[in-house]
């Protein structure tokens, strides 16, 4: 009855009929995986992604606008907004720049709390990472294991700058007045709160064994590998041409850190290593920031350590007036450069400022790294790129 | 880059009066910074066919010619690799919002479109500034050689109205699709301040209790009388 | 007995036995994943310990608006939860919790089990389909392809054990397990099959069982990171209710066949003959207890496969090493 050639033939017709249209997905702005208010319109053929545009600016607030019309000190207020994972990192950069525009000094001792409290910040957005990218992937416990040591973290913040998120601690020429520190008997003190160091040495123990944990529990875990590893991979010239920067750029194989090549801070006078993996998977791109917990961990022992005595603020003018010029400052965010060009006009407003934000550059890759993934890589890999929509949309 | 505040922890032997050789060891330093970044900067101007250089709180200016925008960029990024960001700014007399420059009437009109590449070894950086005319403003687009560049190009069209030929997805990044304007630019005002103004404008943050800020020297020596 | 009043008092006792117990598993659920979380959990509902907050979350989702989409098919939409708790439902009657605790000894047990529990796929199939959404449609082909090959390891697994104990009644297998395997000084020892060799067709099973259950790891039709809910997504209220009771009482239900099939059943060691059917149900439960709580702790460790990775297991492994176990099982069963 049958003739094969005509099966075939009729198979291969079939095939033809059955290529369907890719059905587009929309995924976001309200979507569990997309970190707030991304969204993907992405064409999947089945599982697999075959184009994804990415949309952004739900949260655009038009910081860089704003800034124009903003003094020097009220700035400082929005930019630690602008990745609120790590609102004081973001906030050094910019005020270290009009330093240097103003021609400010900074005493030795409030850069040494600038520092501990960058890293602090950087421990704190790190545990986020690592608590929600196992999220991403399925394994909800690790979230619990490292929020929970974060809030130590957010604590010993709070405890300097009177704010968990959002600290605005830095002014022009050092950081501002603690409430409570010092001493029991005043309201205000300009040092840090009393037993402080202690408390952060101690929250580096702690550092240092959820670290430990989350090796045991999700890094050495052979289903993570299998979801990680490989997937995505990001190489050394796709990272340098989408500006990626930070852990994403060092898993890639490039040691760029701008701890160790710029000197807001005094990380010349600390030992530290720069994280490095060559993979550029996402498993590398995981494990690398639970590294550079390690490495903030040993910062901030050593800082704690060899902070020197002194004021935490020099005198400044009453009106700050920056000089005309331009300047570009940046700095090592947790999530890569994070730099401000400030141009001014010697007003008391930057006439423009821009804002060199972190996320942004490093979700440009997202449409280029997403080609030809599976839909569950998807959300494995836009995890593993440690995005915050505020900084993003900025 | 710049001299760091440790500099007279380091001579300590010859500090008495802080402020004042703290002062001139950093204006020293940064001379002879900014001398050797000069250098650099000039050396990277012959390399590339640049026009000019400017080096000022150790950031470097490199001014390009914008018909050889991305032959310039692209040749740079051989030695600066890192693609950081591109923007761009309005160099404008009718101001909106904020202050105007020094002096306005020498002011002469312009787009100035940035591009920072930097180099991963260590720390030079260069920011790569081509001068386009406000009337038609328009510039070749970098997208073709370096992906990266388009997020950044939308963003600086939809926001100055600057047109990267070349670049073939100029939809807007963060503004509604139906949006009218370009809202960076300094003629755009703030809509909302034009209806109130903005009520935090005010110069000085009064530091408590204490209008003068002198820091103490110690943690546990703060009980001098500042309780007034 | 009349036979109608057997029937209902059957029935009442079924049903509720599952949805008692499907309370218990999500409060066990609820708590277990708390601690093992560094968390305490249910705190406050009932009083003591949060017992209530499954009971407090049923009644909660009951009065939630029982939403259904502008496009779904509203017949398919509406119906399909009650396929799957159905097909749940129905796995019960065949389960032994004694020599006469059983609602009926079917001689074909486990084969009815298997048939009537792979029913679920059509209602998961049904609400992804028909819930006029993207994210449910792929959730429902993802249960339907991952269902269907975990159906396979899961017949060659329970196949192995019939092929020892030589028969698909459910109490059959259990009194296979209650034999004297050997005696040594003067104690008979029965052993269940997982220690009579079946320690692979064990492990095949209880993979295939969580894979069944769409539990981590493999619960990637539902897969919140992915997919939002699966084929979850557009349900609400009472239906959401029954999908979720469906799940734990599924649970319930494969972990009473696994206990029945690896443990011994409703068989303990020392329990004279008379008394199986009074401490059978507390055996039973004990087991069940045991493999509900390894499922849980499963849940709470491991992250989601992918669905490559997820097919990949199941034909290039499981199924061969299954057919594999069969054979050797097989030959052991002759040659002894």
């Amino acid at each position: 009855m049958t003739d094969l050639g005509m099966i075939h033939r009729s198979e291969s017709a079939v095939s033809i009929e059955l290529q369907t249209p890719d059905m587009t997905l929309n995924i976001g702005p309200q979507h569990p995986s997309t970190h707030g208010v991304l969204r993907l319109i992405a064409k999947v053929a089945g599982e697999r992604v075959t184009d994804v545009e990415p949309v952004i600016g739900y949260m655009h607030r038009g910081y860089e606008k704003l800034s124009e019309v903003r003094t020097y000190a009220q700035i400082t207020t929005l930019v630690n907004r602008i990745d609120w994972v790590a609102g004081f990192a973001s906030e050094v950069p910019f005020i270290a720049g009009v330093e240097k525009l103003m021609d400010v000094e900074v005493p030795p001792r409030a850069q040494y709390v600038r520092m501990i409290l960058t890293e602090l910040a950087r421990i704190a957005s790190h545990l986020v990472f690592m608590s929600s990218y196992p999220l991403e992937l399925g394994a909800t416990t690790p979230l619990m294991y490292a929020l929970r040591e974060r809030e130590y973290i957010l604590e010993l913040i709070e405890e300097v700058t009177g704010g968990r998120f959002h600290p605005n601690f830095n002014r022009v020429g050092g950081v501002k007045p603690v409430y409570g520190g010092g001493s029991m008997t005043k309201k205000w003190s300009l040092d840090l709160p009393e037993g402080f160091l202690q408390r952060a040495r101690d929250a580096m123990d702690r550092m240092e064994q959820i670290c430990d944990d989350i090796d045991t529990l999700v890094s050495d875990n052979e289903l993570i590998k299998m979801r990680t590893v490989g997937v995505g991979v990001i190489p050394r010239d796709k990272a340098l041409e989408y500006g990626l920067t930070g852990p994403n750029l060092r898993a890639s194989g490039v040691a760029y850190d701008l701890r160790k090549v710029e000197n807001l801070l005094p990380y010349d006078e600390i030992d530290f290593d720069i994280a490095v993996r060559t993979g550029g998977d996402c498993y590398d791109r995981y494990v690398i920031r639970i590294e550079e917990v390690r490495q903030s961990s040993r910062i901030v022992r050593q800082a704690v350590d060899q902070i020197p005595s002194g004021p935490l603020q020099t005198k400044v003018p009453r009106v700050l007036k920056a000089p005309r010029g331009q300047v570009y400052s940046r700095g090592e965010n947790p999530k890569g450069e994070f730099g401000y060009y400030i141009v001014s006009e010697g007003a008391r407003m930057p006439y423009r400022l821009k804002i060199r934000s972190t996320s942004f550059s490093n979700l440009s890759i997202l449409k280029w790294v997403l080609q030809d993934a599976l839909l569950p890589d998807l959300v494995a890999i836009m995890g593993s790129l440690d995005f915050v929509l505020g900084d993003v949309d900025r | 880059m710049s001299a760091t505040p440790d500099t007279p922890a380091t001579e300590t032997d010859t500090v008495d009066t802080d402020a004042a050789v703290t002062d001139t060891d950093t204006v020293e330093n940064d001379t002879v910074e900014t001398d050797s970044l000069q250098e650099w900067a000039d050396a990277l101007v012959d390399e590339l066919g640049a026009l000019c250089s400017t080096v000022e709180f150790d950031t470097v200016r490199i001014h390009v010619d914008p018909a050889r925008w991305v032959e310039t960029i692209n040749q740079a990024r051989k030695k600066l690799e890192l693609f950081s960001w591109l923007s761009a700014i309005d160099w404008s007399k009718d101001v909106e919002v904020g202050d105007t420059v020094e002096d306005v009437d020498a002011l002469e009109e312009r787009f100035e479109v940035l591009c920072r590449l930097s180099s991963v070894e260590n720390a030079d950086g260069a920011i790569f500034v081509a001068v386009i005319d406000k009337e038609n403003p328009s510039i070749d687009s970098l997208m073709p050689t370096i992906g990266g560049a388009e997020w950044h190009e939308r963003e600086a069209h939809e926001m100055f109205g600057i047109d990267f030929v070349g670049n073939t997805n100029l939809a807007p990044l963060y503004l509604p699709d139906d949006f009218i304007g370009n809202p960076l630019l300094k003629s755009y005002p703030l809509l909302s301040r034009e209806v109130k103004p903005w009520p935090g404008d005010v110069d000085v943050e009064p530091m408590p209790e204490e209008p003068e800020v002198t820091a103490t020297d110690d943690v546990e020596s703060d009980e001098d009388g500042e309780e007034s | 007995m009349n036979f109608w009043l057997e029937l209902i008092i059957k029935l009442v006792a079924i049903l509720g036995f599952v949805l008692t117990g499907a309370l218990v598993v999500i409060y066990a659920e609820l708590k277990a994943g708390s601690h093992m979380q560094g968390r305490i959990g249910p705190y406050y509902a009932g009083g003591r310990w949060g017992w209530a907050q499954p009971l407090a979350d049923g009644l909660k989702f009951l009065q939630k608006e029982d939403l259904s989409p502008i496009g779904a098919d509203r017949t398919v939409y509406g119906f399909a939860p009650y396929v799957v708790m159905m097909s749940t439902l129905a796995v019960f009657v065949v389960i032994p919790f004694g020599p006469d605790m059983v609602g009926r000894d079917l001689d074909l047990g486990i084969y009815f089990i298997l048939a009537i529990s792979s029913l679920s796929v059509l209602g998961i199939l049904m609400a992804g389909w028909s819930s006029a959404n993207k994210y449910s449609l792929m959730g429902g082909l993802r249960a339907a392809a991952q269902l269907i090959a975990y159906e396979l390891p899961l017949v060659l697994a329970a196949a192995a054990v019939v092929v020892q104990a030589g028969t698909m009644s459910m109490n059959g297998i259990v009194a296979a397990q209650s034999e004297t395997w050997f005696t040594v000084a003067g104690i008979d020892i029965a052993m269940p099959f997982l220690l009579k060799g079946q320690i692979i067709s064990f492990i095949i099973f209880m993979i295939a069982v969580v894979a069944e259950l769409s539990r981590i790891p493999f619960d990637m039709p539902i897969a919140e990171s992915e997919l939002t809910m699966g084929y979850l997504t557009e349900y609400s209220g009472i239906r959401f209710t029954m999908f979720f009771l469906g799940e734990y009482a599924s649970m319930i239900a494969f972990s009473a066949i696994a206990a029945t099939l690896f443990l011994g059943g409703y068989a303990a060691p020392g329990v004279p003959d008379n008394l199986a059917n009074l401490v059978g149900p507390g055996v039973m439960l004990l087991k069940i207890a045991l493999i509900v709580f390894v499922i849980i702790w499963i849940r709470w460790t491991w992250p989601r496969l992918r669905e490559d990775q997820l097919q990949r297991l199941a034909w290039f492994w499981l199924i061969p090493i299954a057919l594999a176990n069969i054979g050797v099982i097989a030959i052991f069963k002759v040659v002894f």
